[in-house]
């Protein structure tokens, strides 16, 4: 049953994203992308990681696609969906993405039979407290990893905010 | 109903409450497309220039409905998102707090102190201003 | 039975999608979405290994990935947003200012 889940959202995310890198339209692509998310979040609530499932849907879905809509609003799209798509380049990198994925699935059909790869220490939706878990670790062994976060965090609203402000000034 | 849902997968604990969820998400789904289909093959199909018109009994549109926004939603949005990765952080610390203590209790007021120099600069900067 | 394995090749499809949307597109949103779609594949790749290991650090650097990703969405869309002032559309290829 799990299998069959893992399938089912698997063939949502590698559609709805193969969709979105293939539009002319921007906001068809947007809303491609939330649902793409959207089954990332599955894979997560299967993979007893309740939490990130939960930041899946609140932050990228709700925040960061939203960003994304204003941002194309605030652009004419018109324009662009008349325009040539495809980069000149397009044939080198569909050529070098199979390349890619050809290198994966021979690296992982070799090491697929290893032990190791088989089994899961935490068996299906077996992890009570996954946030408490989150949280034990986040807050005592990434303790440095999280303030720099919030320096980054700084650094992108100044960032923007200067970007912005400059647009809005001219 | 609890056979039901453990007959999806098992008597995992965790999982088993996402049961309900995924139901509640394929009726919504069925619902909104059952709808939607059920009305294209019932309603009657005539369409004519009037019809199709946006406003059939008003003013002609004179311009396309996609509107550019004011560059100051972008600026609140931004603002929105990176406080949102905040509050995305505060939930575990809240979950932990008594296990964690007063160092938990530093650790976080030194990343909202560095997140409140943002919020002071933005604020000094005039974006959160609507003029 | 899902194994890690299922959850690297997923991993491995969504990044390659992602990798082929930024070098193929010309439009910038959608160069911007697909570097998204390649975060996110790492995130299942580290959700998987994770579960693997029965180890919350998998989890945790997603967290961080996802921070980044968002500071990435509001500085990229707002380089774009000014660049979009001086150009009707938005091709990747017209931004070549720095380019020798």
């Amino acid at each position: 049953m799990e299998l069959l889940f893992f399938y089912m959202f698997s063939a949502g995310i590698i559609g709805a994203s193969l969709l979105m890198v293939t539009r002319a339209n921007v906001i068809h692509a947007a809303l491609l992308l939330v649902l793409t998310f959207f089954f990332m979040s599955g894979i997560f609530i299967l993979a007893g990681a309740e939490f990130l499932a939960v930041v899946q849907v609140l932050l990228y879905a709700g925040g960061i696609m939203v960003l994304y809509l204003f941002s194309i609003m605030l652009m004419n799209v018109e324009v662009s969906v008349r325009l040539r798509q495809y980069h000149r380049q397009s044939f080198f990198a569909v050529a070098a993405s199979l390349i890619l994925i050809f290198e994966v699935w021979t690296v992982l059909g070799r090491g697929g039979s290893y032990p190791a790869f088989k089994g899961f220490s935490w068996q299906l939706g077996a992890t009570p407290g996954n946030v408490e878990a989150l949280g034990s670790v986040l807050y005592t062994k990434y303790l440095f990893p999280f303030e720099v976060a919030s320096i980054l965090l700084l650094a992108a609203m100044i960032g923007a905010i200067v970007l912005a402000k400059r647009t809005i000034d001219r | 109903m609890q056979e039901f849902i453990s007959a999806f997968f098992g008597d995992y604990s965790v999982i088993n409450g996402y049961v309900p969820l995924f139901i509640f998400l394929l009726v919504a789904l069925g619902f909104a497309g059952g709808t939607l289909i059920a009305a294209l093959i019932i309603r009657p199909h005539k369409p004519y220039p009037e019809k199709l018109a946006p406003y059939e009994c008003g003013m002609p549109p004179l311009m396309e409905a996609h509107e550019r926004f004011s560059i100051r939603f972008y600026l609140l949005g931004i603002l929105f998102l990176l406080f949102d990765v905040e509050a995305m952080f505060l939930f575990p610390w809240a979950v932990k707090y008594d296990a964690l203590g007063l160092f938990g209790f530093i650790e976080m007021m030194l990343f909202i102190a560095i997140l409140l120099v943002g919020y002071f600069y933005a604020w000094r900067k005039g974006a959160l201003e609507w003029a | 039975m899902v194994s890690l394995t299922h959850y690297l090749a997923l991993g491995a499809i969504v990044f390659v999608i992602g990798a082929a949307g930024v070098l193929m597109r010309r439009n910038a949103i959608i160069i911007l979405m697909s570097i998204e779609l390649m975060l996110n594949s790492v995130n299942i790749t580290l959700v998987g290994f994770s579960r693997q290991w029965g180890d919350m650090t998998g989890q945790v650097f997603a967290i961080f990935i996802i921070t980044v990703a968002a500071a990435e969405a509001a500085v990229g869309l707002a380089i774009l947003v000014s660049l979009n002032r001086d150009r009707t559309a938005l091709n990747v290829d017209e931004v070549n200012l720095l380019k020798w």
